[in-house]
């Protein structure tokens, strides 16, 4: 019986080496060598002559102050909107909260630009607002900094409200019921419940800012420079590889930034979502009503109208058919639902490895995966360029090069949601497990995965949902011909009537839905098995 | 005394700069019950862990029926080829599988067949007064329930070593009293060697056949009760 136990170790090693070789390969080497690209002129001559033309120009100058802006904007306006709601629906009970709560965080699976294109079609010189009022109004604010802080904010609220939610739901209710028998419920709400979570609240604002700072659409779209918007043209309208891998260094320093703040803020929180002792104290409670009237509010305005407006734009359920089978959607279906699966599939073992890890450098790991995640759509795709458009290799030009952009994107944040999932099995049931001769591939198949199955269900559905609405990266990397959809849709923006591209915006949303309202089933899933095991 | 089952010889485990386990010497006889007793902390589930092979050694050397597990700090015999049945403090049934599945898989993971499985399964059930249970959930039982999988789970394979960490910590003062005689009699009709850690002295004398008093890592004291 002793062979069994002798190859346990081998097995793990082998697994978990793998994937983080792959990690290494797929997510990281792009970053480096392209950091590595910044310093070769176009000379060819290794320098810092990319660097300097950075800090020195006004227009290099404005281009950083308006980056700043947006992220800085974005971040307050997400937090303002999310936190207090991740409050309310952690503290209070009202008709129709699951519902409701995936109407709330419906702007994060449309992709930013979409929302942006749904803002133009509102507020645009033709938009609805001008049409109404007989002038253009707001065309002016819409294409402009403010119109871009405005559609970001809205697309990354529900981050700061789901985050709020969790961390308030992990505070020991009894903490607050201390309070209430001293203190009424504002003032515990302020000075019990909001200190406790602030840190997640402002963790997740820096997020929001590093989002913000990274987004490719949403500026390109509204026509504000920021550096993302750089890096793609310098790269595809002037060709000067060097100029845009300098551009951005500034992006991926903040990443860093921001990641090892967010980390050090949260720490190993970022991986813990067991709920606290005892239930939340009701702090709302009497004011069901009102809580209603404000998340409908917030869903009337930052979901139903951008989509409505998408749908009155596209005119006709048969324009959205045609839309919808198209090649395009069939591409985008195809490579999402294959990037997803082998997302999911590296995510889970490097997901393992990190909630099992006992090193130090855990916490180095951590800021890798939220560095990764926060690099700019952009730049990635530069960095794949110069990583593996390499004649003879035969991967560069396919339709494999944009499951590679997927995998480089979204491993990281898959890889961290499954450690959160495997946090949650003790250890002790693996121990179990290994005393009874089962060797770790067995441990991991029969007594981990069906443990966190429901973990591994919503990290395939985000997966999808990040990869079928992925920009940035693939629009740079995309094989000619071989478009998906929000290629296609970005791409006929400024070439094809609106009609049509509001079509492909409306397919886009409803695929984005349809995973949403599925995650929504699995969790309402989850609280009935916990309500009934209770 | 007749020649030591389980042997402990200066045996170190250490945290980075805390030494938890501090050169322990410890012979259990075969088919003897030795109780570990000690308050939270002194060192008593890290002791039962390194005998399982679940942790490491930093010294010493650790045999069980005669084979040398762990010596030279790592382990000889993986924690699967030991022959020991465990009763974690957490009980950790598996939550996915029924009373019968959590048995089960210790026997598939063994590699006996599929049709003495079965048999086994409905054998030690039986035998634990839980075979009504075989298709129900553990998150479906009691707190004794769960006891009564729990110690199945770990003496279905036939262990030449019980070890048991803490397991009627979490139960009531009536319910402990029934199901440590039932242990009592479990473990002499099989006659395994068994460890038990408890922090209650009354348990610890109920159960032991010799008590090692533990404080700060060490064992400081023998006792035989009368």
């Amino acid at each position: 019986m002793k062979w069994r136990g002798m190859f346990r170790a081998p097995a793990r090693t082998v697994a978990l080496g793998s994937a983080v070789a792959l990690f290494a390969l797929l997510c990281a080497l792009p970053i480096v060598w392209m950091l590595g690209v910044s310093f070769v002129g176009s000379d060819g001559r290794v320098g810092l002559g990319n660097y300097a033309r950075l800090f020195v120009g006004p227009r290099e100058r404005q281009l950083m102050l308006n980056s700043a802006l947006l992220g800085a904007g974005a971040s307050l306006l997400a937090t303002l909107i999310g936190a207090p709601l991740g409050l309310l629906f952690a503290r209070s009970d009202f008709p129709l909260k699951r519902l409701l709560r995936i109407g709330l965080v419906a702007p994060l699976v449309i992709p930013p630009y979409i929302l942006g294109l749904a803002w133009i079609y509102i507020g645009g010189p033709v938009g609805l607002m001008a049409q109404l009022f007989g002038h253009d109004l707001l065309s002016e604010w819409t294409y402009s900094l403010g119109g871009a802080v405005v559609t970001l904010g809205v697309g990354f609220y529900p981050l700061a409200m789901l985050a709020t939610e969790a961390a308030a739901r992990r505070v020991d209710g009894r903490l607050e019921e201390a309070a209430l028998l001293v203190a009424p419920r504002r003032r515990v709400l302020w000075r019990i419940t909001f200190p406790l979570v602030a840190p997640v609240v402002a963790a997740a604002a820096l997020v929001v800012f590093v989002l913000a700072i990274s987004e490719f659409g949403v500026p390109g779209l509204l026509r504000v420079n920021v550096f993302t918007t750089e890096v793609f043209i310098a790269f595809s309208a002037l060709y000067d590889f060097g100029a845009a891998t300098a551009m951005a260094i500034p992006l991926l320093a903040t990443a860093l930034i921001a990641g090892a703040a967010a980390q050090y803020v949260i720490g190993e929180r970022l991986l813990v979502t067991r709920r606290g002792a005892g239930a939340g104290a009701p702090l709302f409670a009497g004011r069901k009503t009102i809580a209603v009237v404000v998340v409908l509010f917030v869903i009337a305005l930052c979901a139903l109208a951008p989509i409505l407006a998408l749908a009155r734009e596209a005119g006709h359920i048969r324009r959205v058919a045609a839309a919808a089978s198209g090649t395009a959607i069939k591409n985008s279906l195809w490579l999402s639902a294959v990037g997803a699966t082998t997302i999911t599939i590296l995510g889970a073992l490097l997901g393992y490895g990190r909630a099992r890890a006992r090193t130090r450098l855990r916490g180095l790991a951590d800021l890798v995966m939220i560095v990764i995640f926060a690099a700019p759509s952009t730049v990635v795709g530069v960095g794949l360029i110069s990583l593996w458009n390499r004649p003879g290799w035969g991967i560069y030009g396919g339709q494999a090069m944009v499951v590679i952009a997927y995998l480089a994107r979204f491993i990281p944040v898959v890889a961290l949601i499954l450690a959160a999932s495997v946090r949650q099995v003790p250890i002790s049931f693996e121990e179990a497990a290994e005393l009874s001769g089962a060797g770790w591939l067995r441990s991991f198949i029969r007594i981990v995965l069906p443990q966190i199955k429901t973990g591994i269900a919503a990290a395939w559905i985000v997966a999808f949902i990040l990869a079928f609405g992925e920009l940035g990266a693939t629009i740079l990397v995309a094989p000619p011909g071989e478009s998906t959809l929000p290629i296609r849709t970005y791409t006929l923006i400024a070439n094809a009537p609106s009609a049509e591209v509001a079509a492909l915006a409306v397919t886009q949303v409803c695929v984005g839905l349809a995973p949403l309202a599925l995650l929504g089933l699995f969790a309402g899933e989850k609280t009935k098995e916990a309500a009934s095991d209770a | 005394m007749p020649e030591a089952f389980l042997r402990l010889l200066e045996v170190t485990k250490r945290y980075g700069s805390r030494t938890v386990v501090d050169h322990i010497s410890l012979d259990v006889a075969e088919g003897e019950t030795v109780a570990l007793l000690g308050a939270s902390g002194c060192g008593k589930t890290t002791t039962l862990r390194l005998i399982a092979g679940l942790e490491e050694p930093d010294a010493g050397e650790i045999w069980i029926a005669g084979e040398c597990v762990a010596a030279n700090r790592r382990n000889l015999v993986p924690p699967g080829a030991r022959g020991v049945g465990f009763v974690f403090q957490d009980l950790a049934l598996w939550p996915h599988l029924t009373v019968a599945g959590n048995l089960e898989f210790v026997l598939s993971s063994a590699g006996i067949p599929k049709r003495e499985r079965a048999e086994k399964v409905n054998e030690t059930l039986r035998l634990m007064r839980i075979d009504h249970f075989a298709r129900s959930y553990p998150s479906r039982l009691s707190g004794g329930e769960q006891q009564r999988v729990a110690i199945a789970r770990a003496m279905i394979a036939n262990p030449c070593l019980l070890l048991l960490d803490e397991p009627m910590s979490s139960l009531d003062a009536e319910l402990k009293k029934d199901l440590m005689a039932e242990l009592k009699s479990l473990q002499s009709a099989l006659d395994a060697t068994t460890v038990y850690i408890t922090h209650d002295r009354v348990e610890a004398l109920a159960v032991g056949r010799r008590i090692a008093l533990m404080k700060n890592g060490r064992i400081t004291q023998i006792v035989i009760p009368e």
